[in-house]
């Protein structure tokens, strides 16, 4: 025990016979003497806990608390300030046993002590309460609650996984709001136990076995309100690590809209409760809907606009000049084009016909006529021929004949015989290669002959004359 | 269903990309309209599967079998399991 408290008010009687003279007796103001009191008590207990029952205990506009401590023998007032009364995780209430840690004080005006508490405590769930401290900083030390981990629900659920008691008012409440909103959910319910002994391993079985049903692309873990005892088993490690662990993503609904657990914070999404989870799974499909109809909707406008624009583009350009009625123009040479590939087809198969009626009676004339006719018509052209070549070889004899009289008269006429039959000659030179026609050709002593009409004469010159010239 | 659409997911995404394509780009009238005619495709797709989901409630039990739930679940008019 701190001695200068017990040491102060009965120092008088425990030393009376000191050998010290007797101290001057020292008159305290009350004011002097609080204070004092206030001084040991303050500097000798520090922070204390002290555990007791809850009793008067009232809450002030002020948002400070005040109640007293009390246990079998003894009570001791309680002031709780609201700054640490912001920080209770649960309504303090009379009967409740808590451990309060504070310091001791003294309240002047009234000569009170009292303790100012920092903390309650509940006794018997401050293991858990710490557990569940030590567990969060753990696995968020690990990143398990990091918001990159956080996976988006689908946006069309095939299946719905369901992890909860079929006795609670969670899965009542999760069917009625998806039978309100979305008729067509498929639903596999996995019950478990949600509270007391094995009700952890019993949800990381069934979300476990969730996962591993075909289809299922979301699941809910489920439970109705209750006390922090009651919604411990989301609060274990092994069900932190389940959720971590499912590969798909899961919506935790434990517990009343204060209610924070572990599971929440692992999950890839809180609801507030159980319906609120089905309606976050619902809305992801409304929202899908909505994403669907619009864009259906952007795609038939902005096609819509894209044909008027170029629709009004083809306008302005047939409303220009020298385009005006390109398109009738178009139109009337497409029918051109279309006209004269008929008048050609047409054509060309009169064509077709034409030359095969041309073959076909060829082949026919072919046929029909007799070789036998033939030769024989052949026959009688050669002896018709024959005949007239006949008679016209006889009539160019008789004329030959004819021609070659008188020819052969004249050639009698023009012989040189005959002419020297009426007595002239002709002199030849001595070899008789040449016709002496002059005078001058010969020299007296050549030989010459002279050629009468019945012989020869040989001749030797013995003298020239020219006629009409002297030599 | 049509083979070149694989999921919601990807059907979703290729009507979104078609869609900003016909909003963005000054596409040729013929690649426009094929591009609208895939958009028309992928969003029926899209509500044929919305539609397609049919409700069911469904128990897995301890030994991984699945079966309809109690009708008292919601579930249509089946034999009660338990």
């Amino acid at each position: 025990m701190p001695s200068d408290f017990f040491s102060l008010p009965f120092e008088e009687d425990r030393k009376p016979a000191s050998t010290s003279p007797a101290p001057e007796r020292r008159v305290f103001s009350v004011s002097e003497l609080t204070a004092a009191i206030r001084g040991v008590l303050e500097s000798t207990f520090g922070e204390i806990r002290v555990e007791g029952e809850i009793s008067n205990c009232r809450l002030w506009n002020t948002g400070h608390m005040y109640f007293t401590l009390k246990d079998g023998g003894a009570q001791i007032k309680a002031v709780m300030f609201r700054s640490a009364v912001r920080n209770l995780r649960f309504k303090a209430e009379d009967g409740q046993h808590v451990v309060a840690r504070g310091r001791l004080g003294v309240y002047d005006p009234k000569g009170e002590y009292q303790i100012v508490c920092e903390h309650l405590e509940p006794r018997g769930l401050g293991a858990l309460q710490l557990a569940f401290e030590q567990l969060k900083q753990k696995l968020q030390a690990e990143g398990l609650f990091d918001p990159a981990r956080k996976r988006p629900l689908p946006s069309l659920p095939r299946k719905i996984g369901i992890v909860t008691s079929l006795d609670g008012a969670a899965i009542r409440d999760i069917i009625q709001v998806l039978r309100r909103r979305h008729p067509n959910a498929h639903l596999v319910i996995r019950p478990t136990r949600v509270q007391g002994e094995g009700a952890a391993s019993d949800i990381v079985r069934a979300l476990r076995a969730l996962a591993r049903v075909p289809g299922v692309d979301v699941v809910i873990a489920a439970r109705g309100g209750g006390s922090i005892e009651d919604l411990w088993a989301f609060n274990e490690e092994m069900v932190a690590r389940a959720i971590a662990a499912c590969p798909a993503p899961v919506i935790s609904a434990v517990g009343h809209e204060v209610d924070f657990t572990i599971a929440d914070f692992v999950a890839d999404l809180r609801a507030p409760t159980p319906s609120a989870a089905a309606e976050m799974v619902v809305t992801a499909k409304d929202d899908f809907c909505a994403r669907i109809d619009r864009l259906a909707q952007r795609l038939h406008t902005t096609t819509r606009a894209q044909v008027q624009r170029r629709r009004a583009i083809v306008h302005a350009l047939s409303a220009r000049r020298g385009l005006a009625g390109w398109q009738a123009r178009l139109a009337m040479r497409g029918r051109h084009a279309a006209e004269l590939t008929h008048t050609l087809r047409r054509a060309a198969t009169a064509l077709l016909a034409a030359r095969s009626r041309d073959l076909r009676a060829l082949r026919l004339r072919l046929e029909s006529r007799d070789l036998r006719r033939r030769l024989s018509d052949i026959r009688g052209r050669l002896g018709a021929a024959d005949a007239r070549m006949h008679s016209a070889a006889e009539r160019s004899r008789h004329r030959a004949d004819a021609r070659f009289g008188s020819a052969a008269a004249r050639l009698e006429s023009l012989s040189p015989l005959a002419v020297l039959a009426r007595g002239y000659a002709v002199c030849w030179n001595a070899d008789r290669t040449a016709i002496i026609r002059t005078a001058d050709a010969v020299a007296p002593a050549d030989r010459v002959q002279v050629t009468l009409h019945d012989g020869e004469i040989q001749c030797i010159v013995e003298e020239t004359h020219r006629h009409g010239s002297n030599h | 269903m049509d083979p070149t659409i694989k999921d919601f997911e990807s059907a979703i995404a290729e009507l979104e990309t078609i869609v900003r394509t016909l909003e963005d780009g000054d596409l040729p009238l013929e690649k426009s309209l094929e591009l609208y005619e895939r958009g028309v495709q992928l969003s029926r797709f899209c509500h044929s599967k919305l539609e397609e989901a049919e409700r069911r409630v469904e128990i897995l039990n301890e030994r991984g079998e699945v079966k309809a739930a109690p009708a008292s679940f919601g579930a249509d008019e089946d034999e009660r399991t338990r």
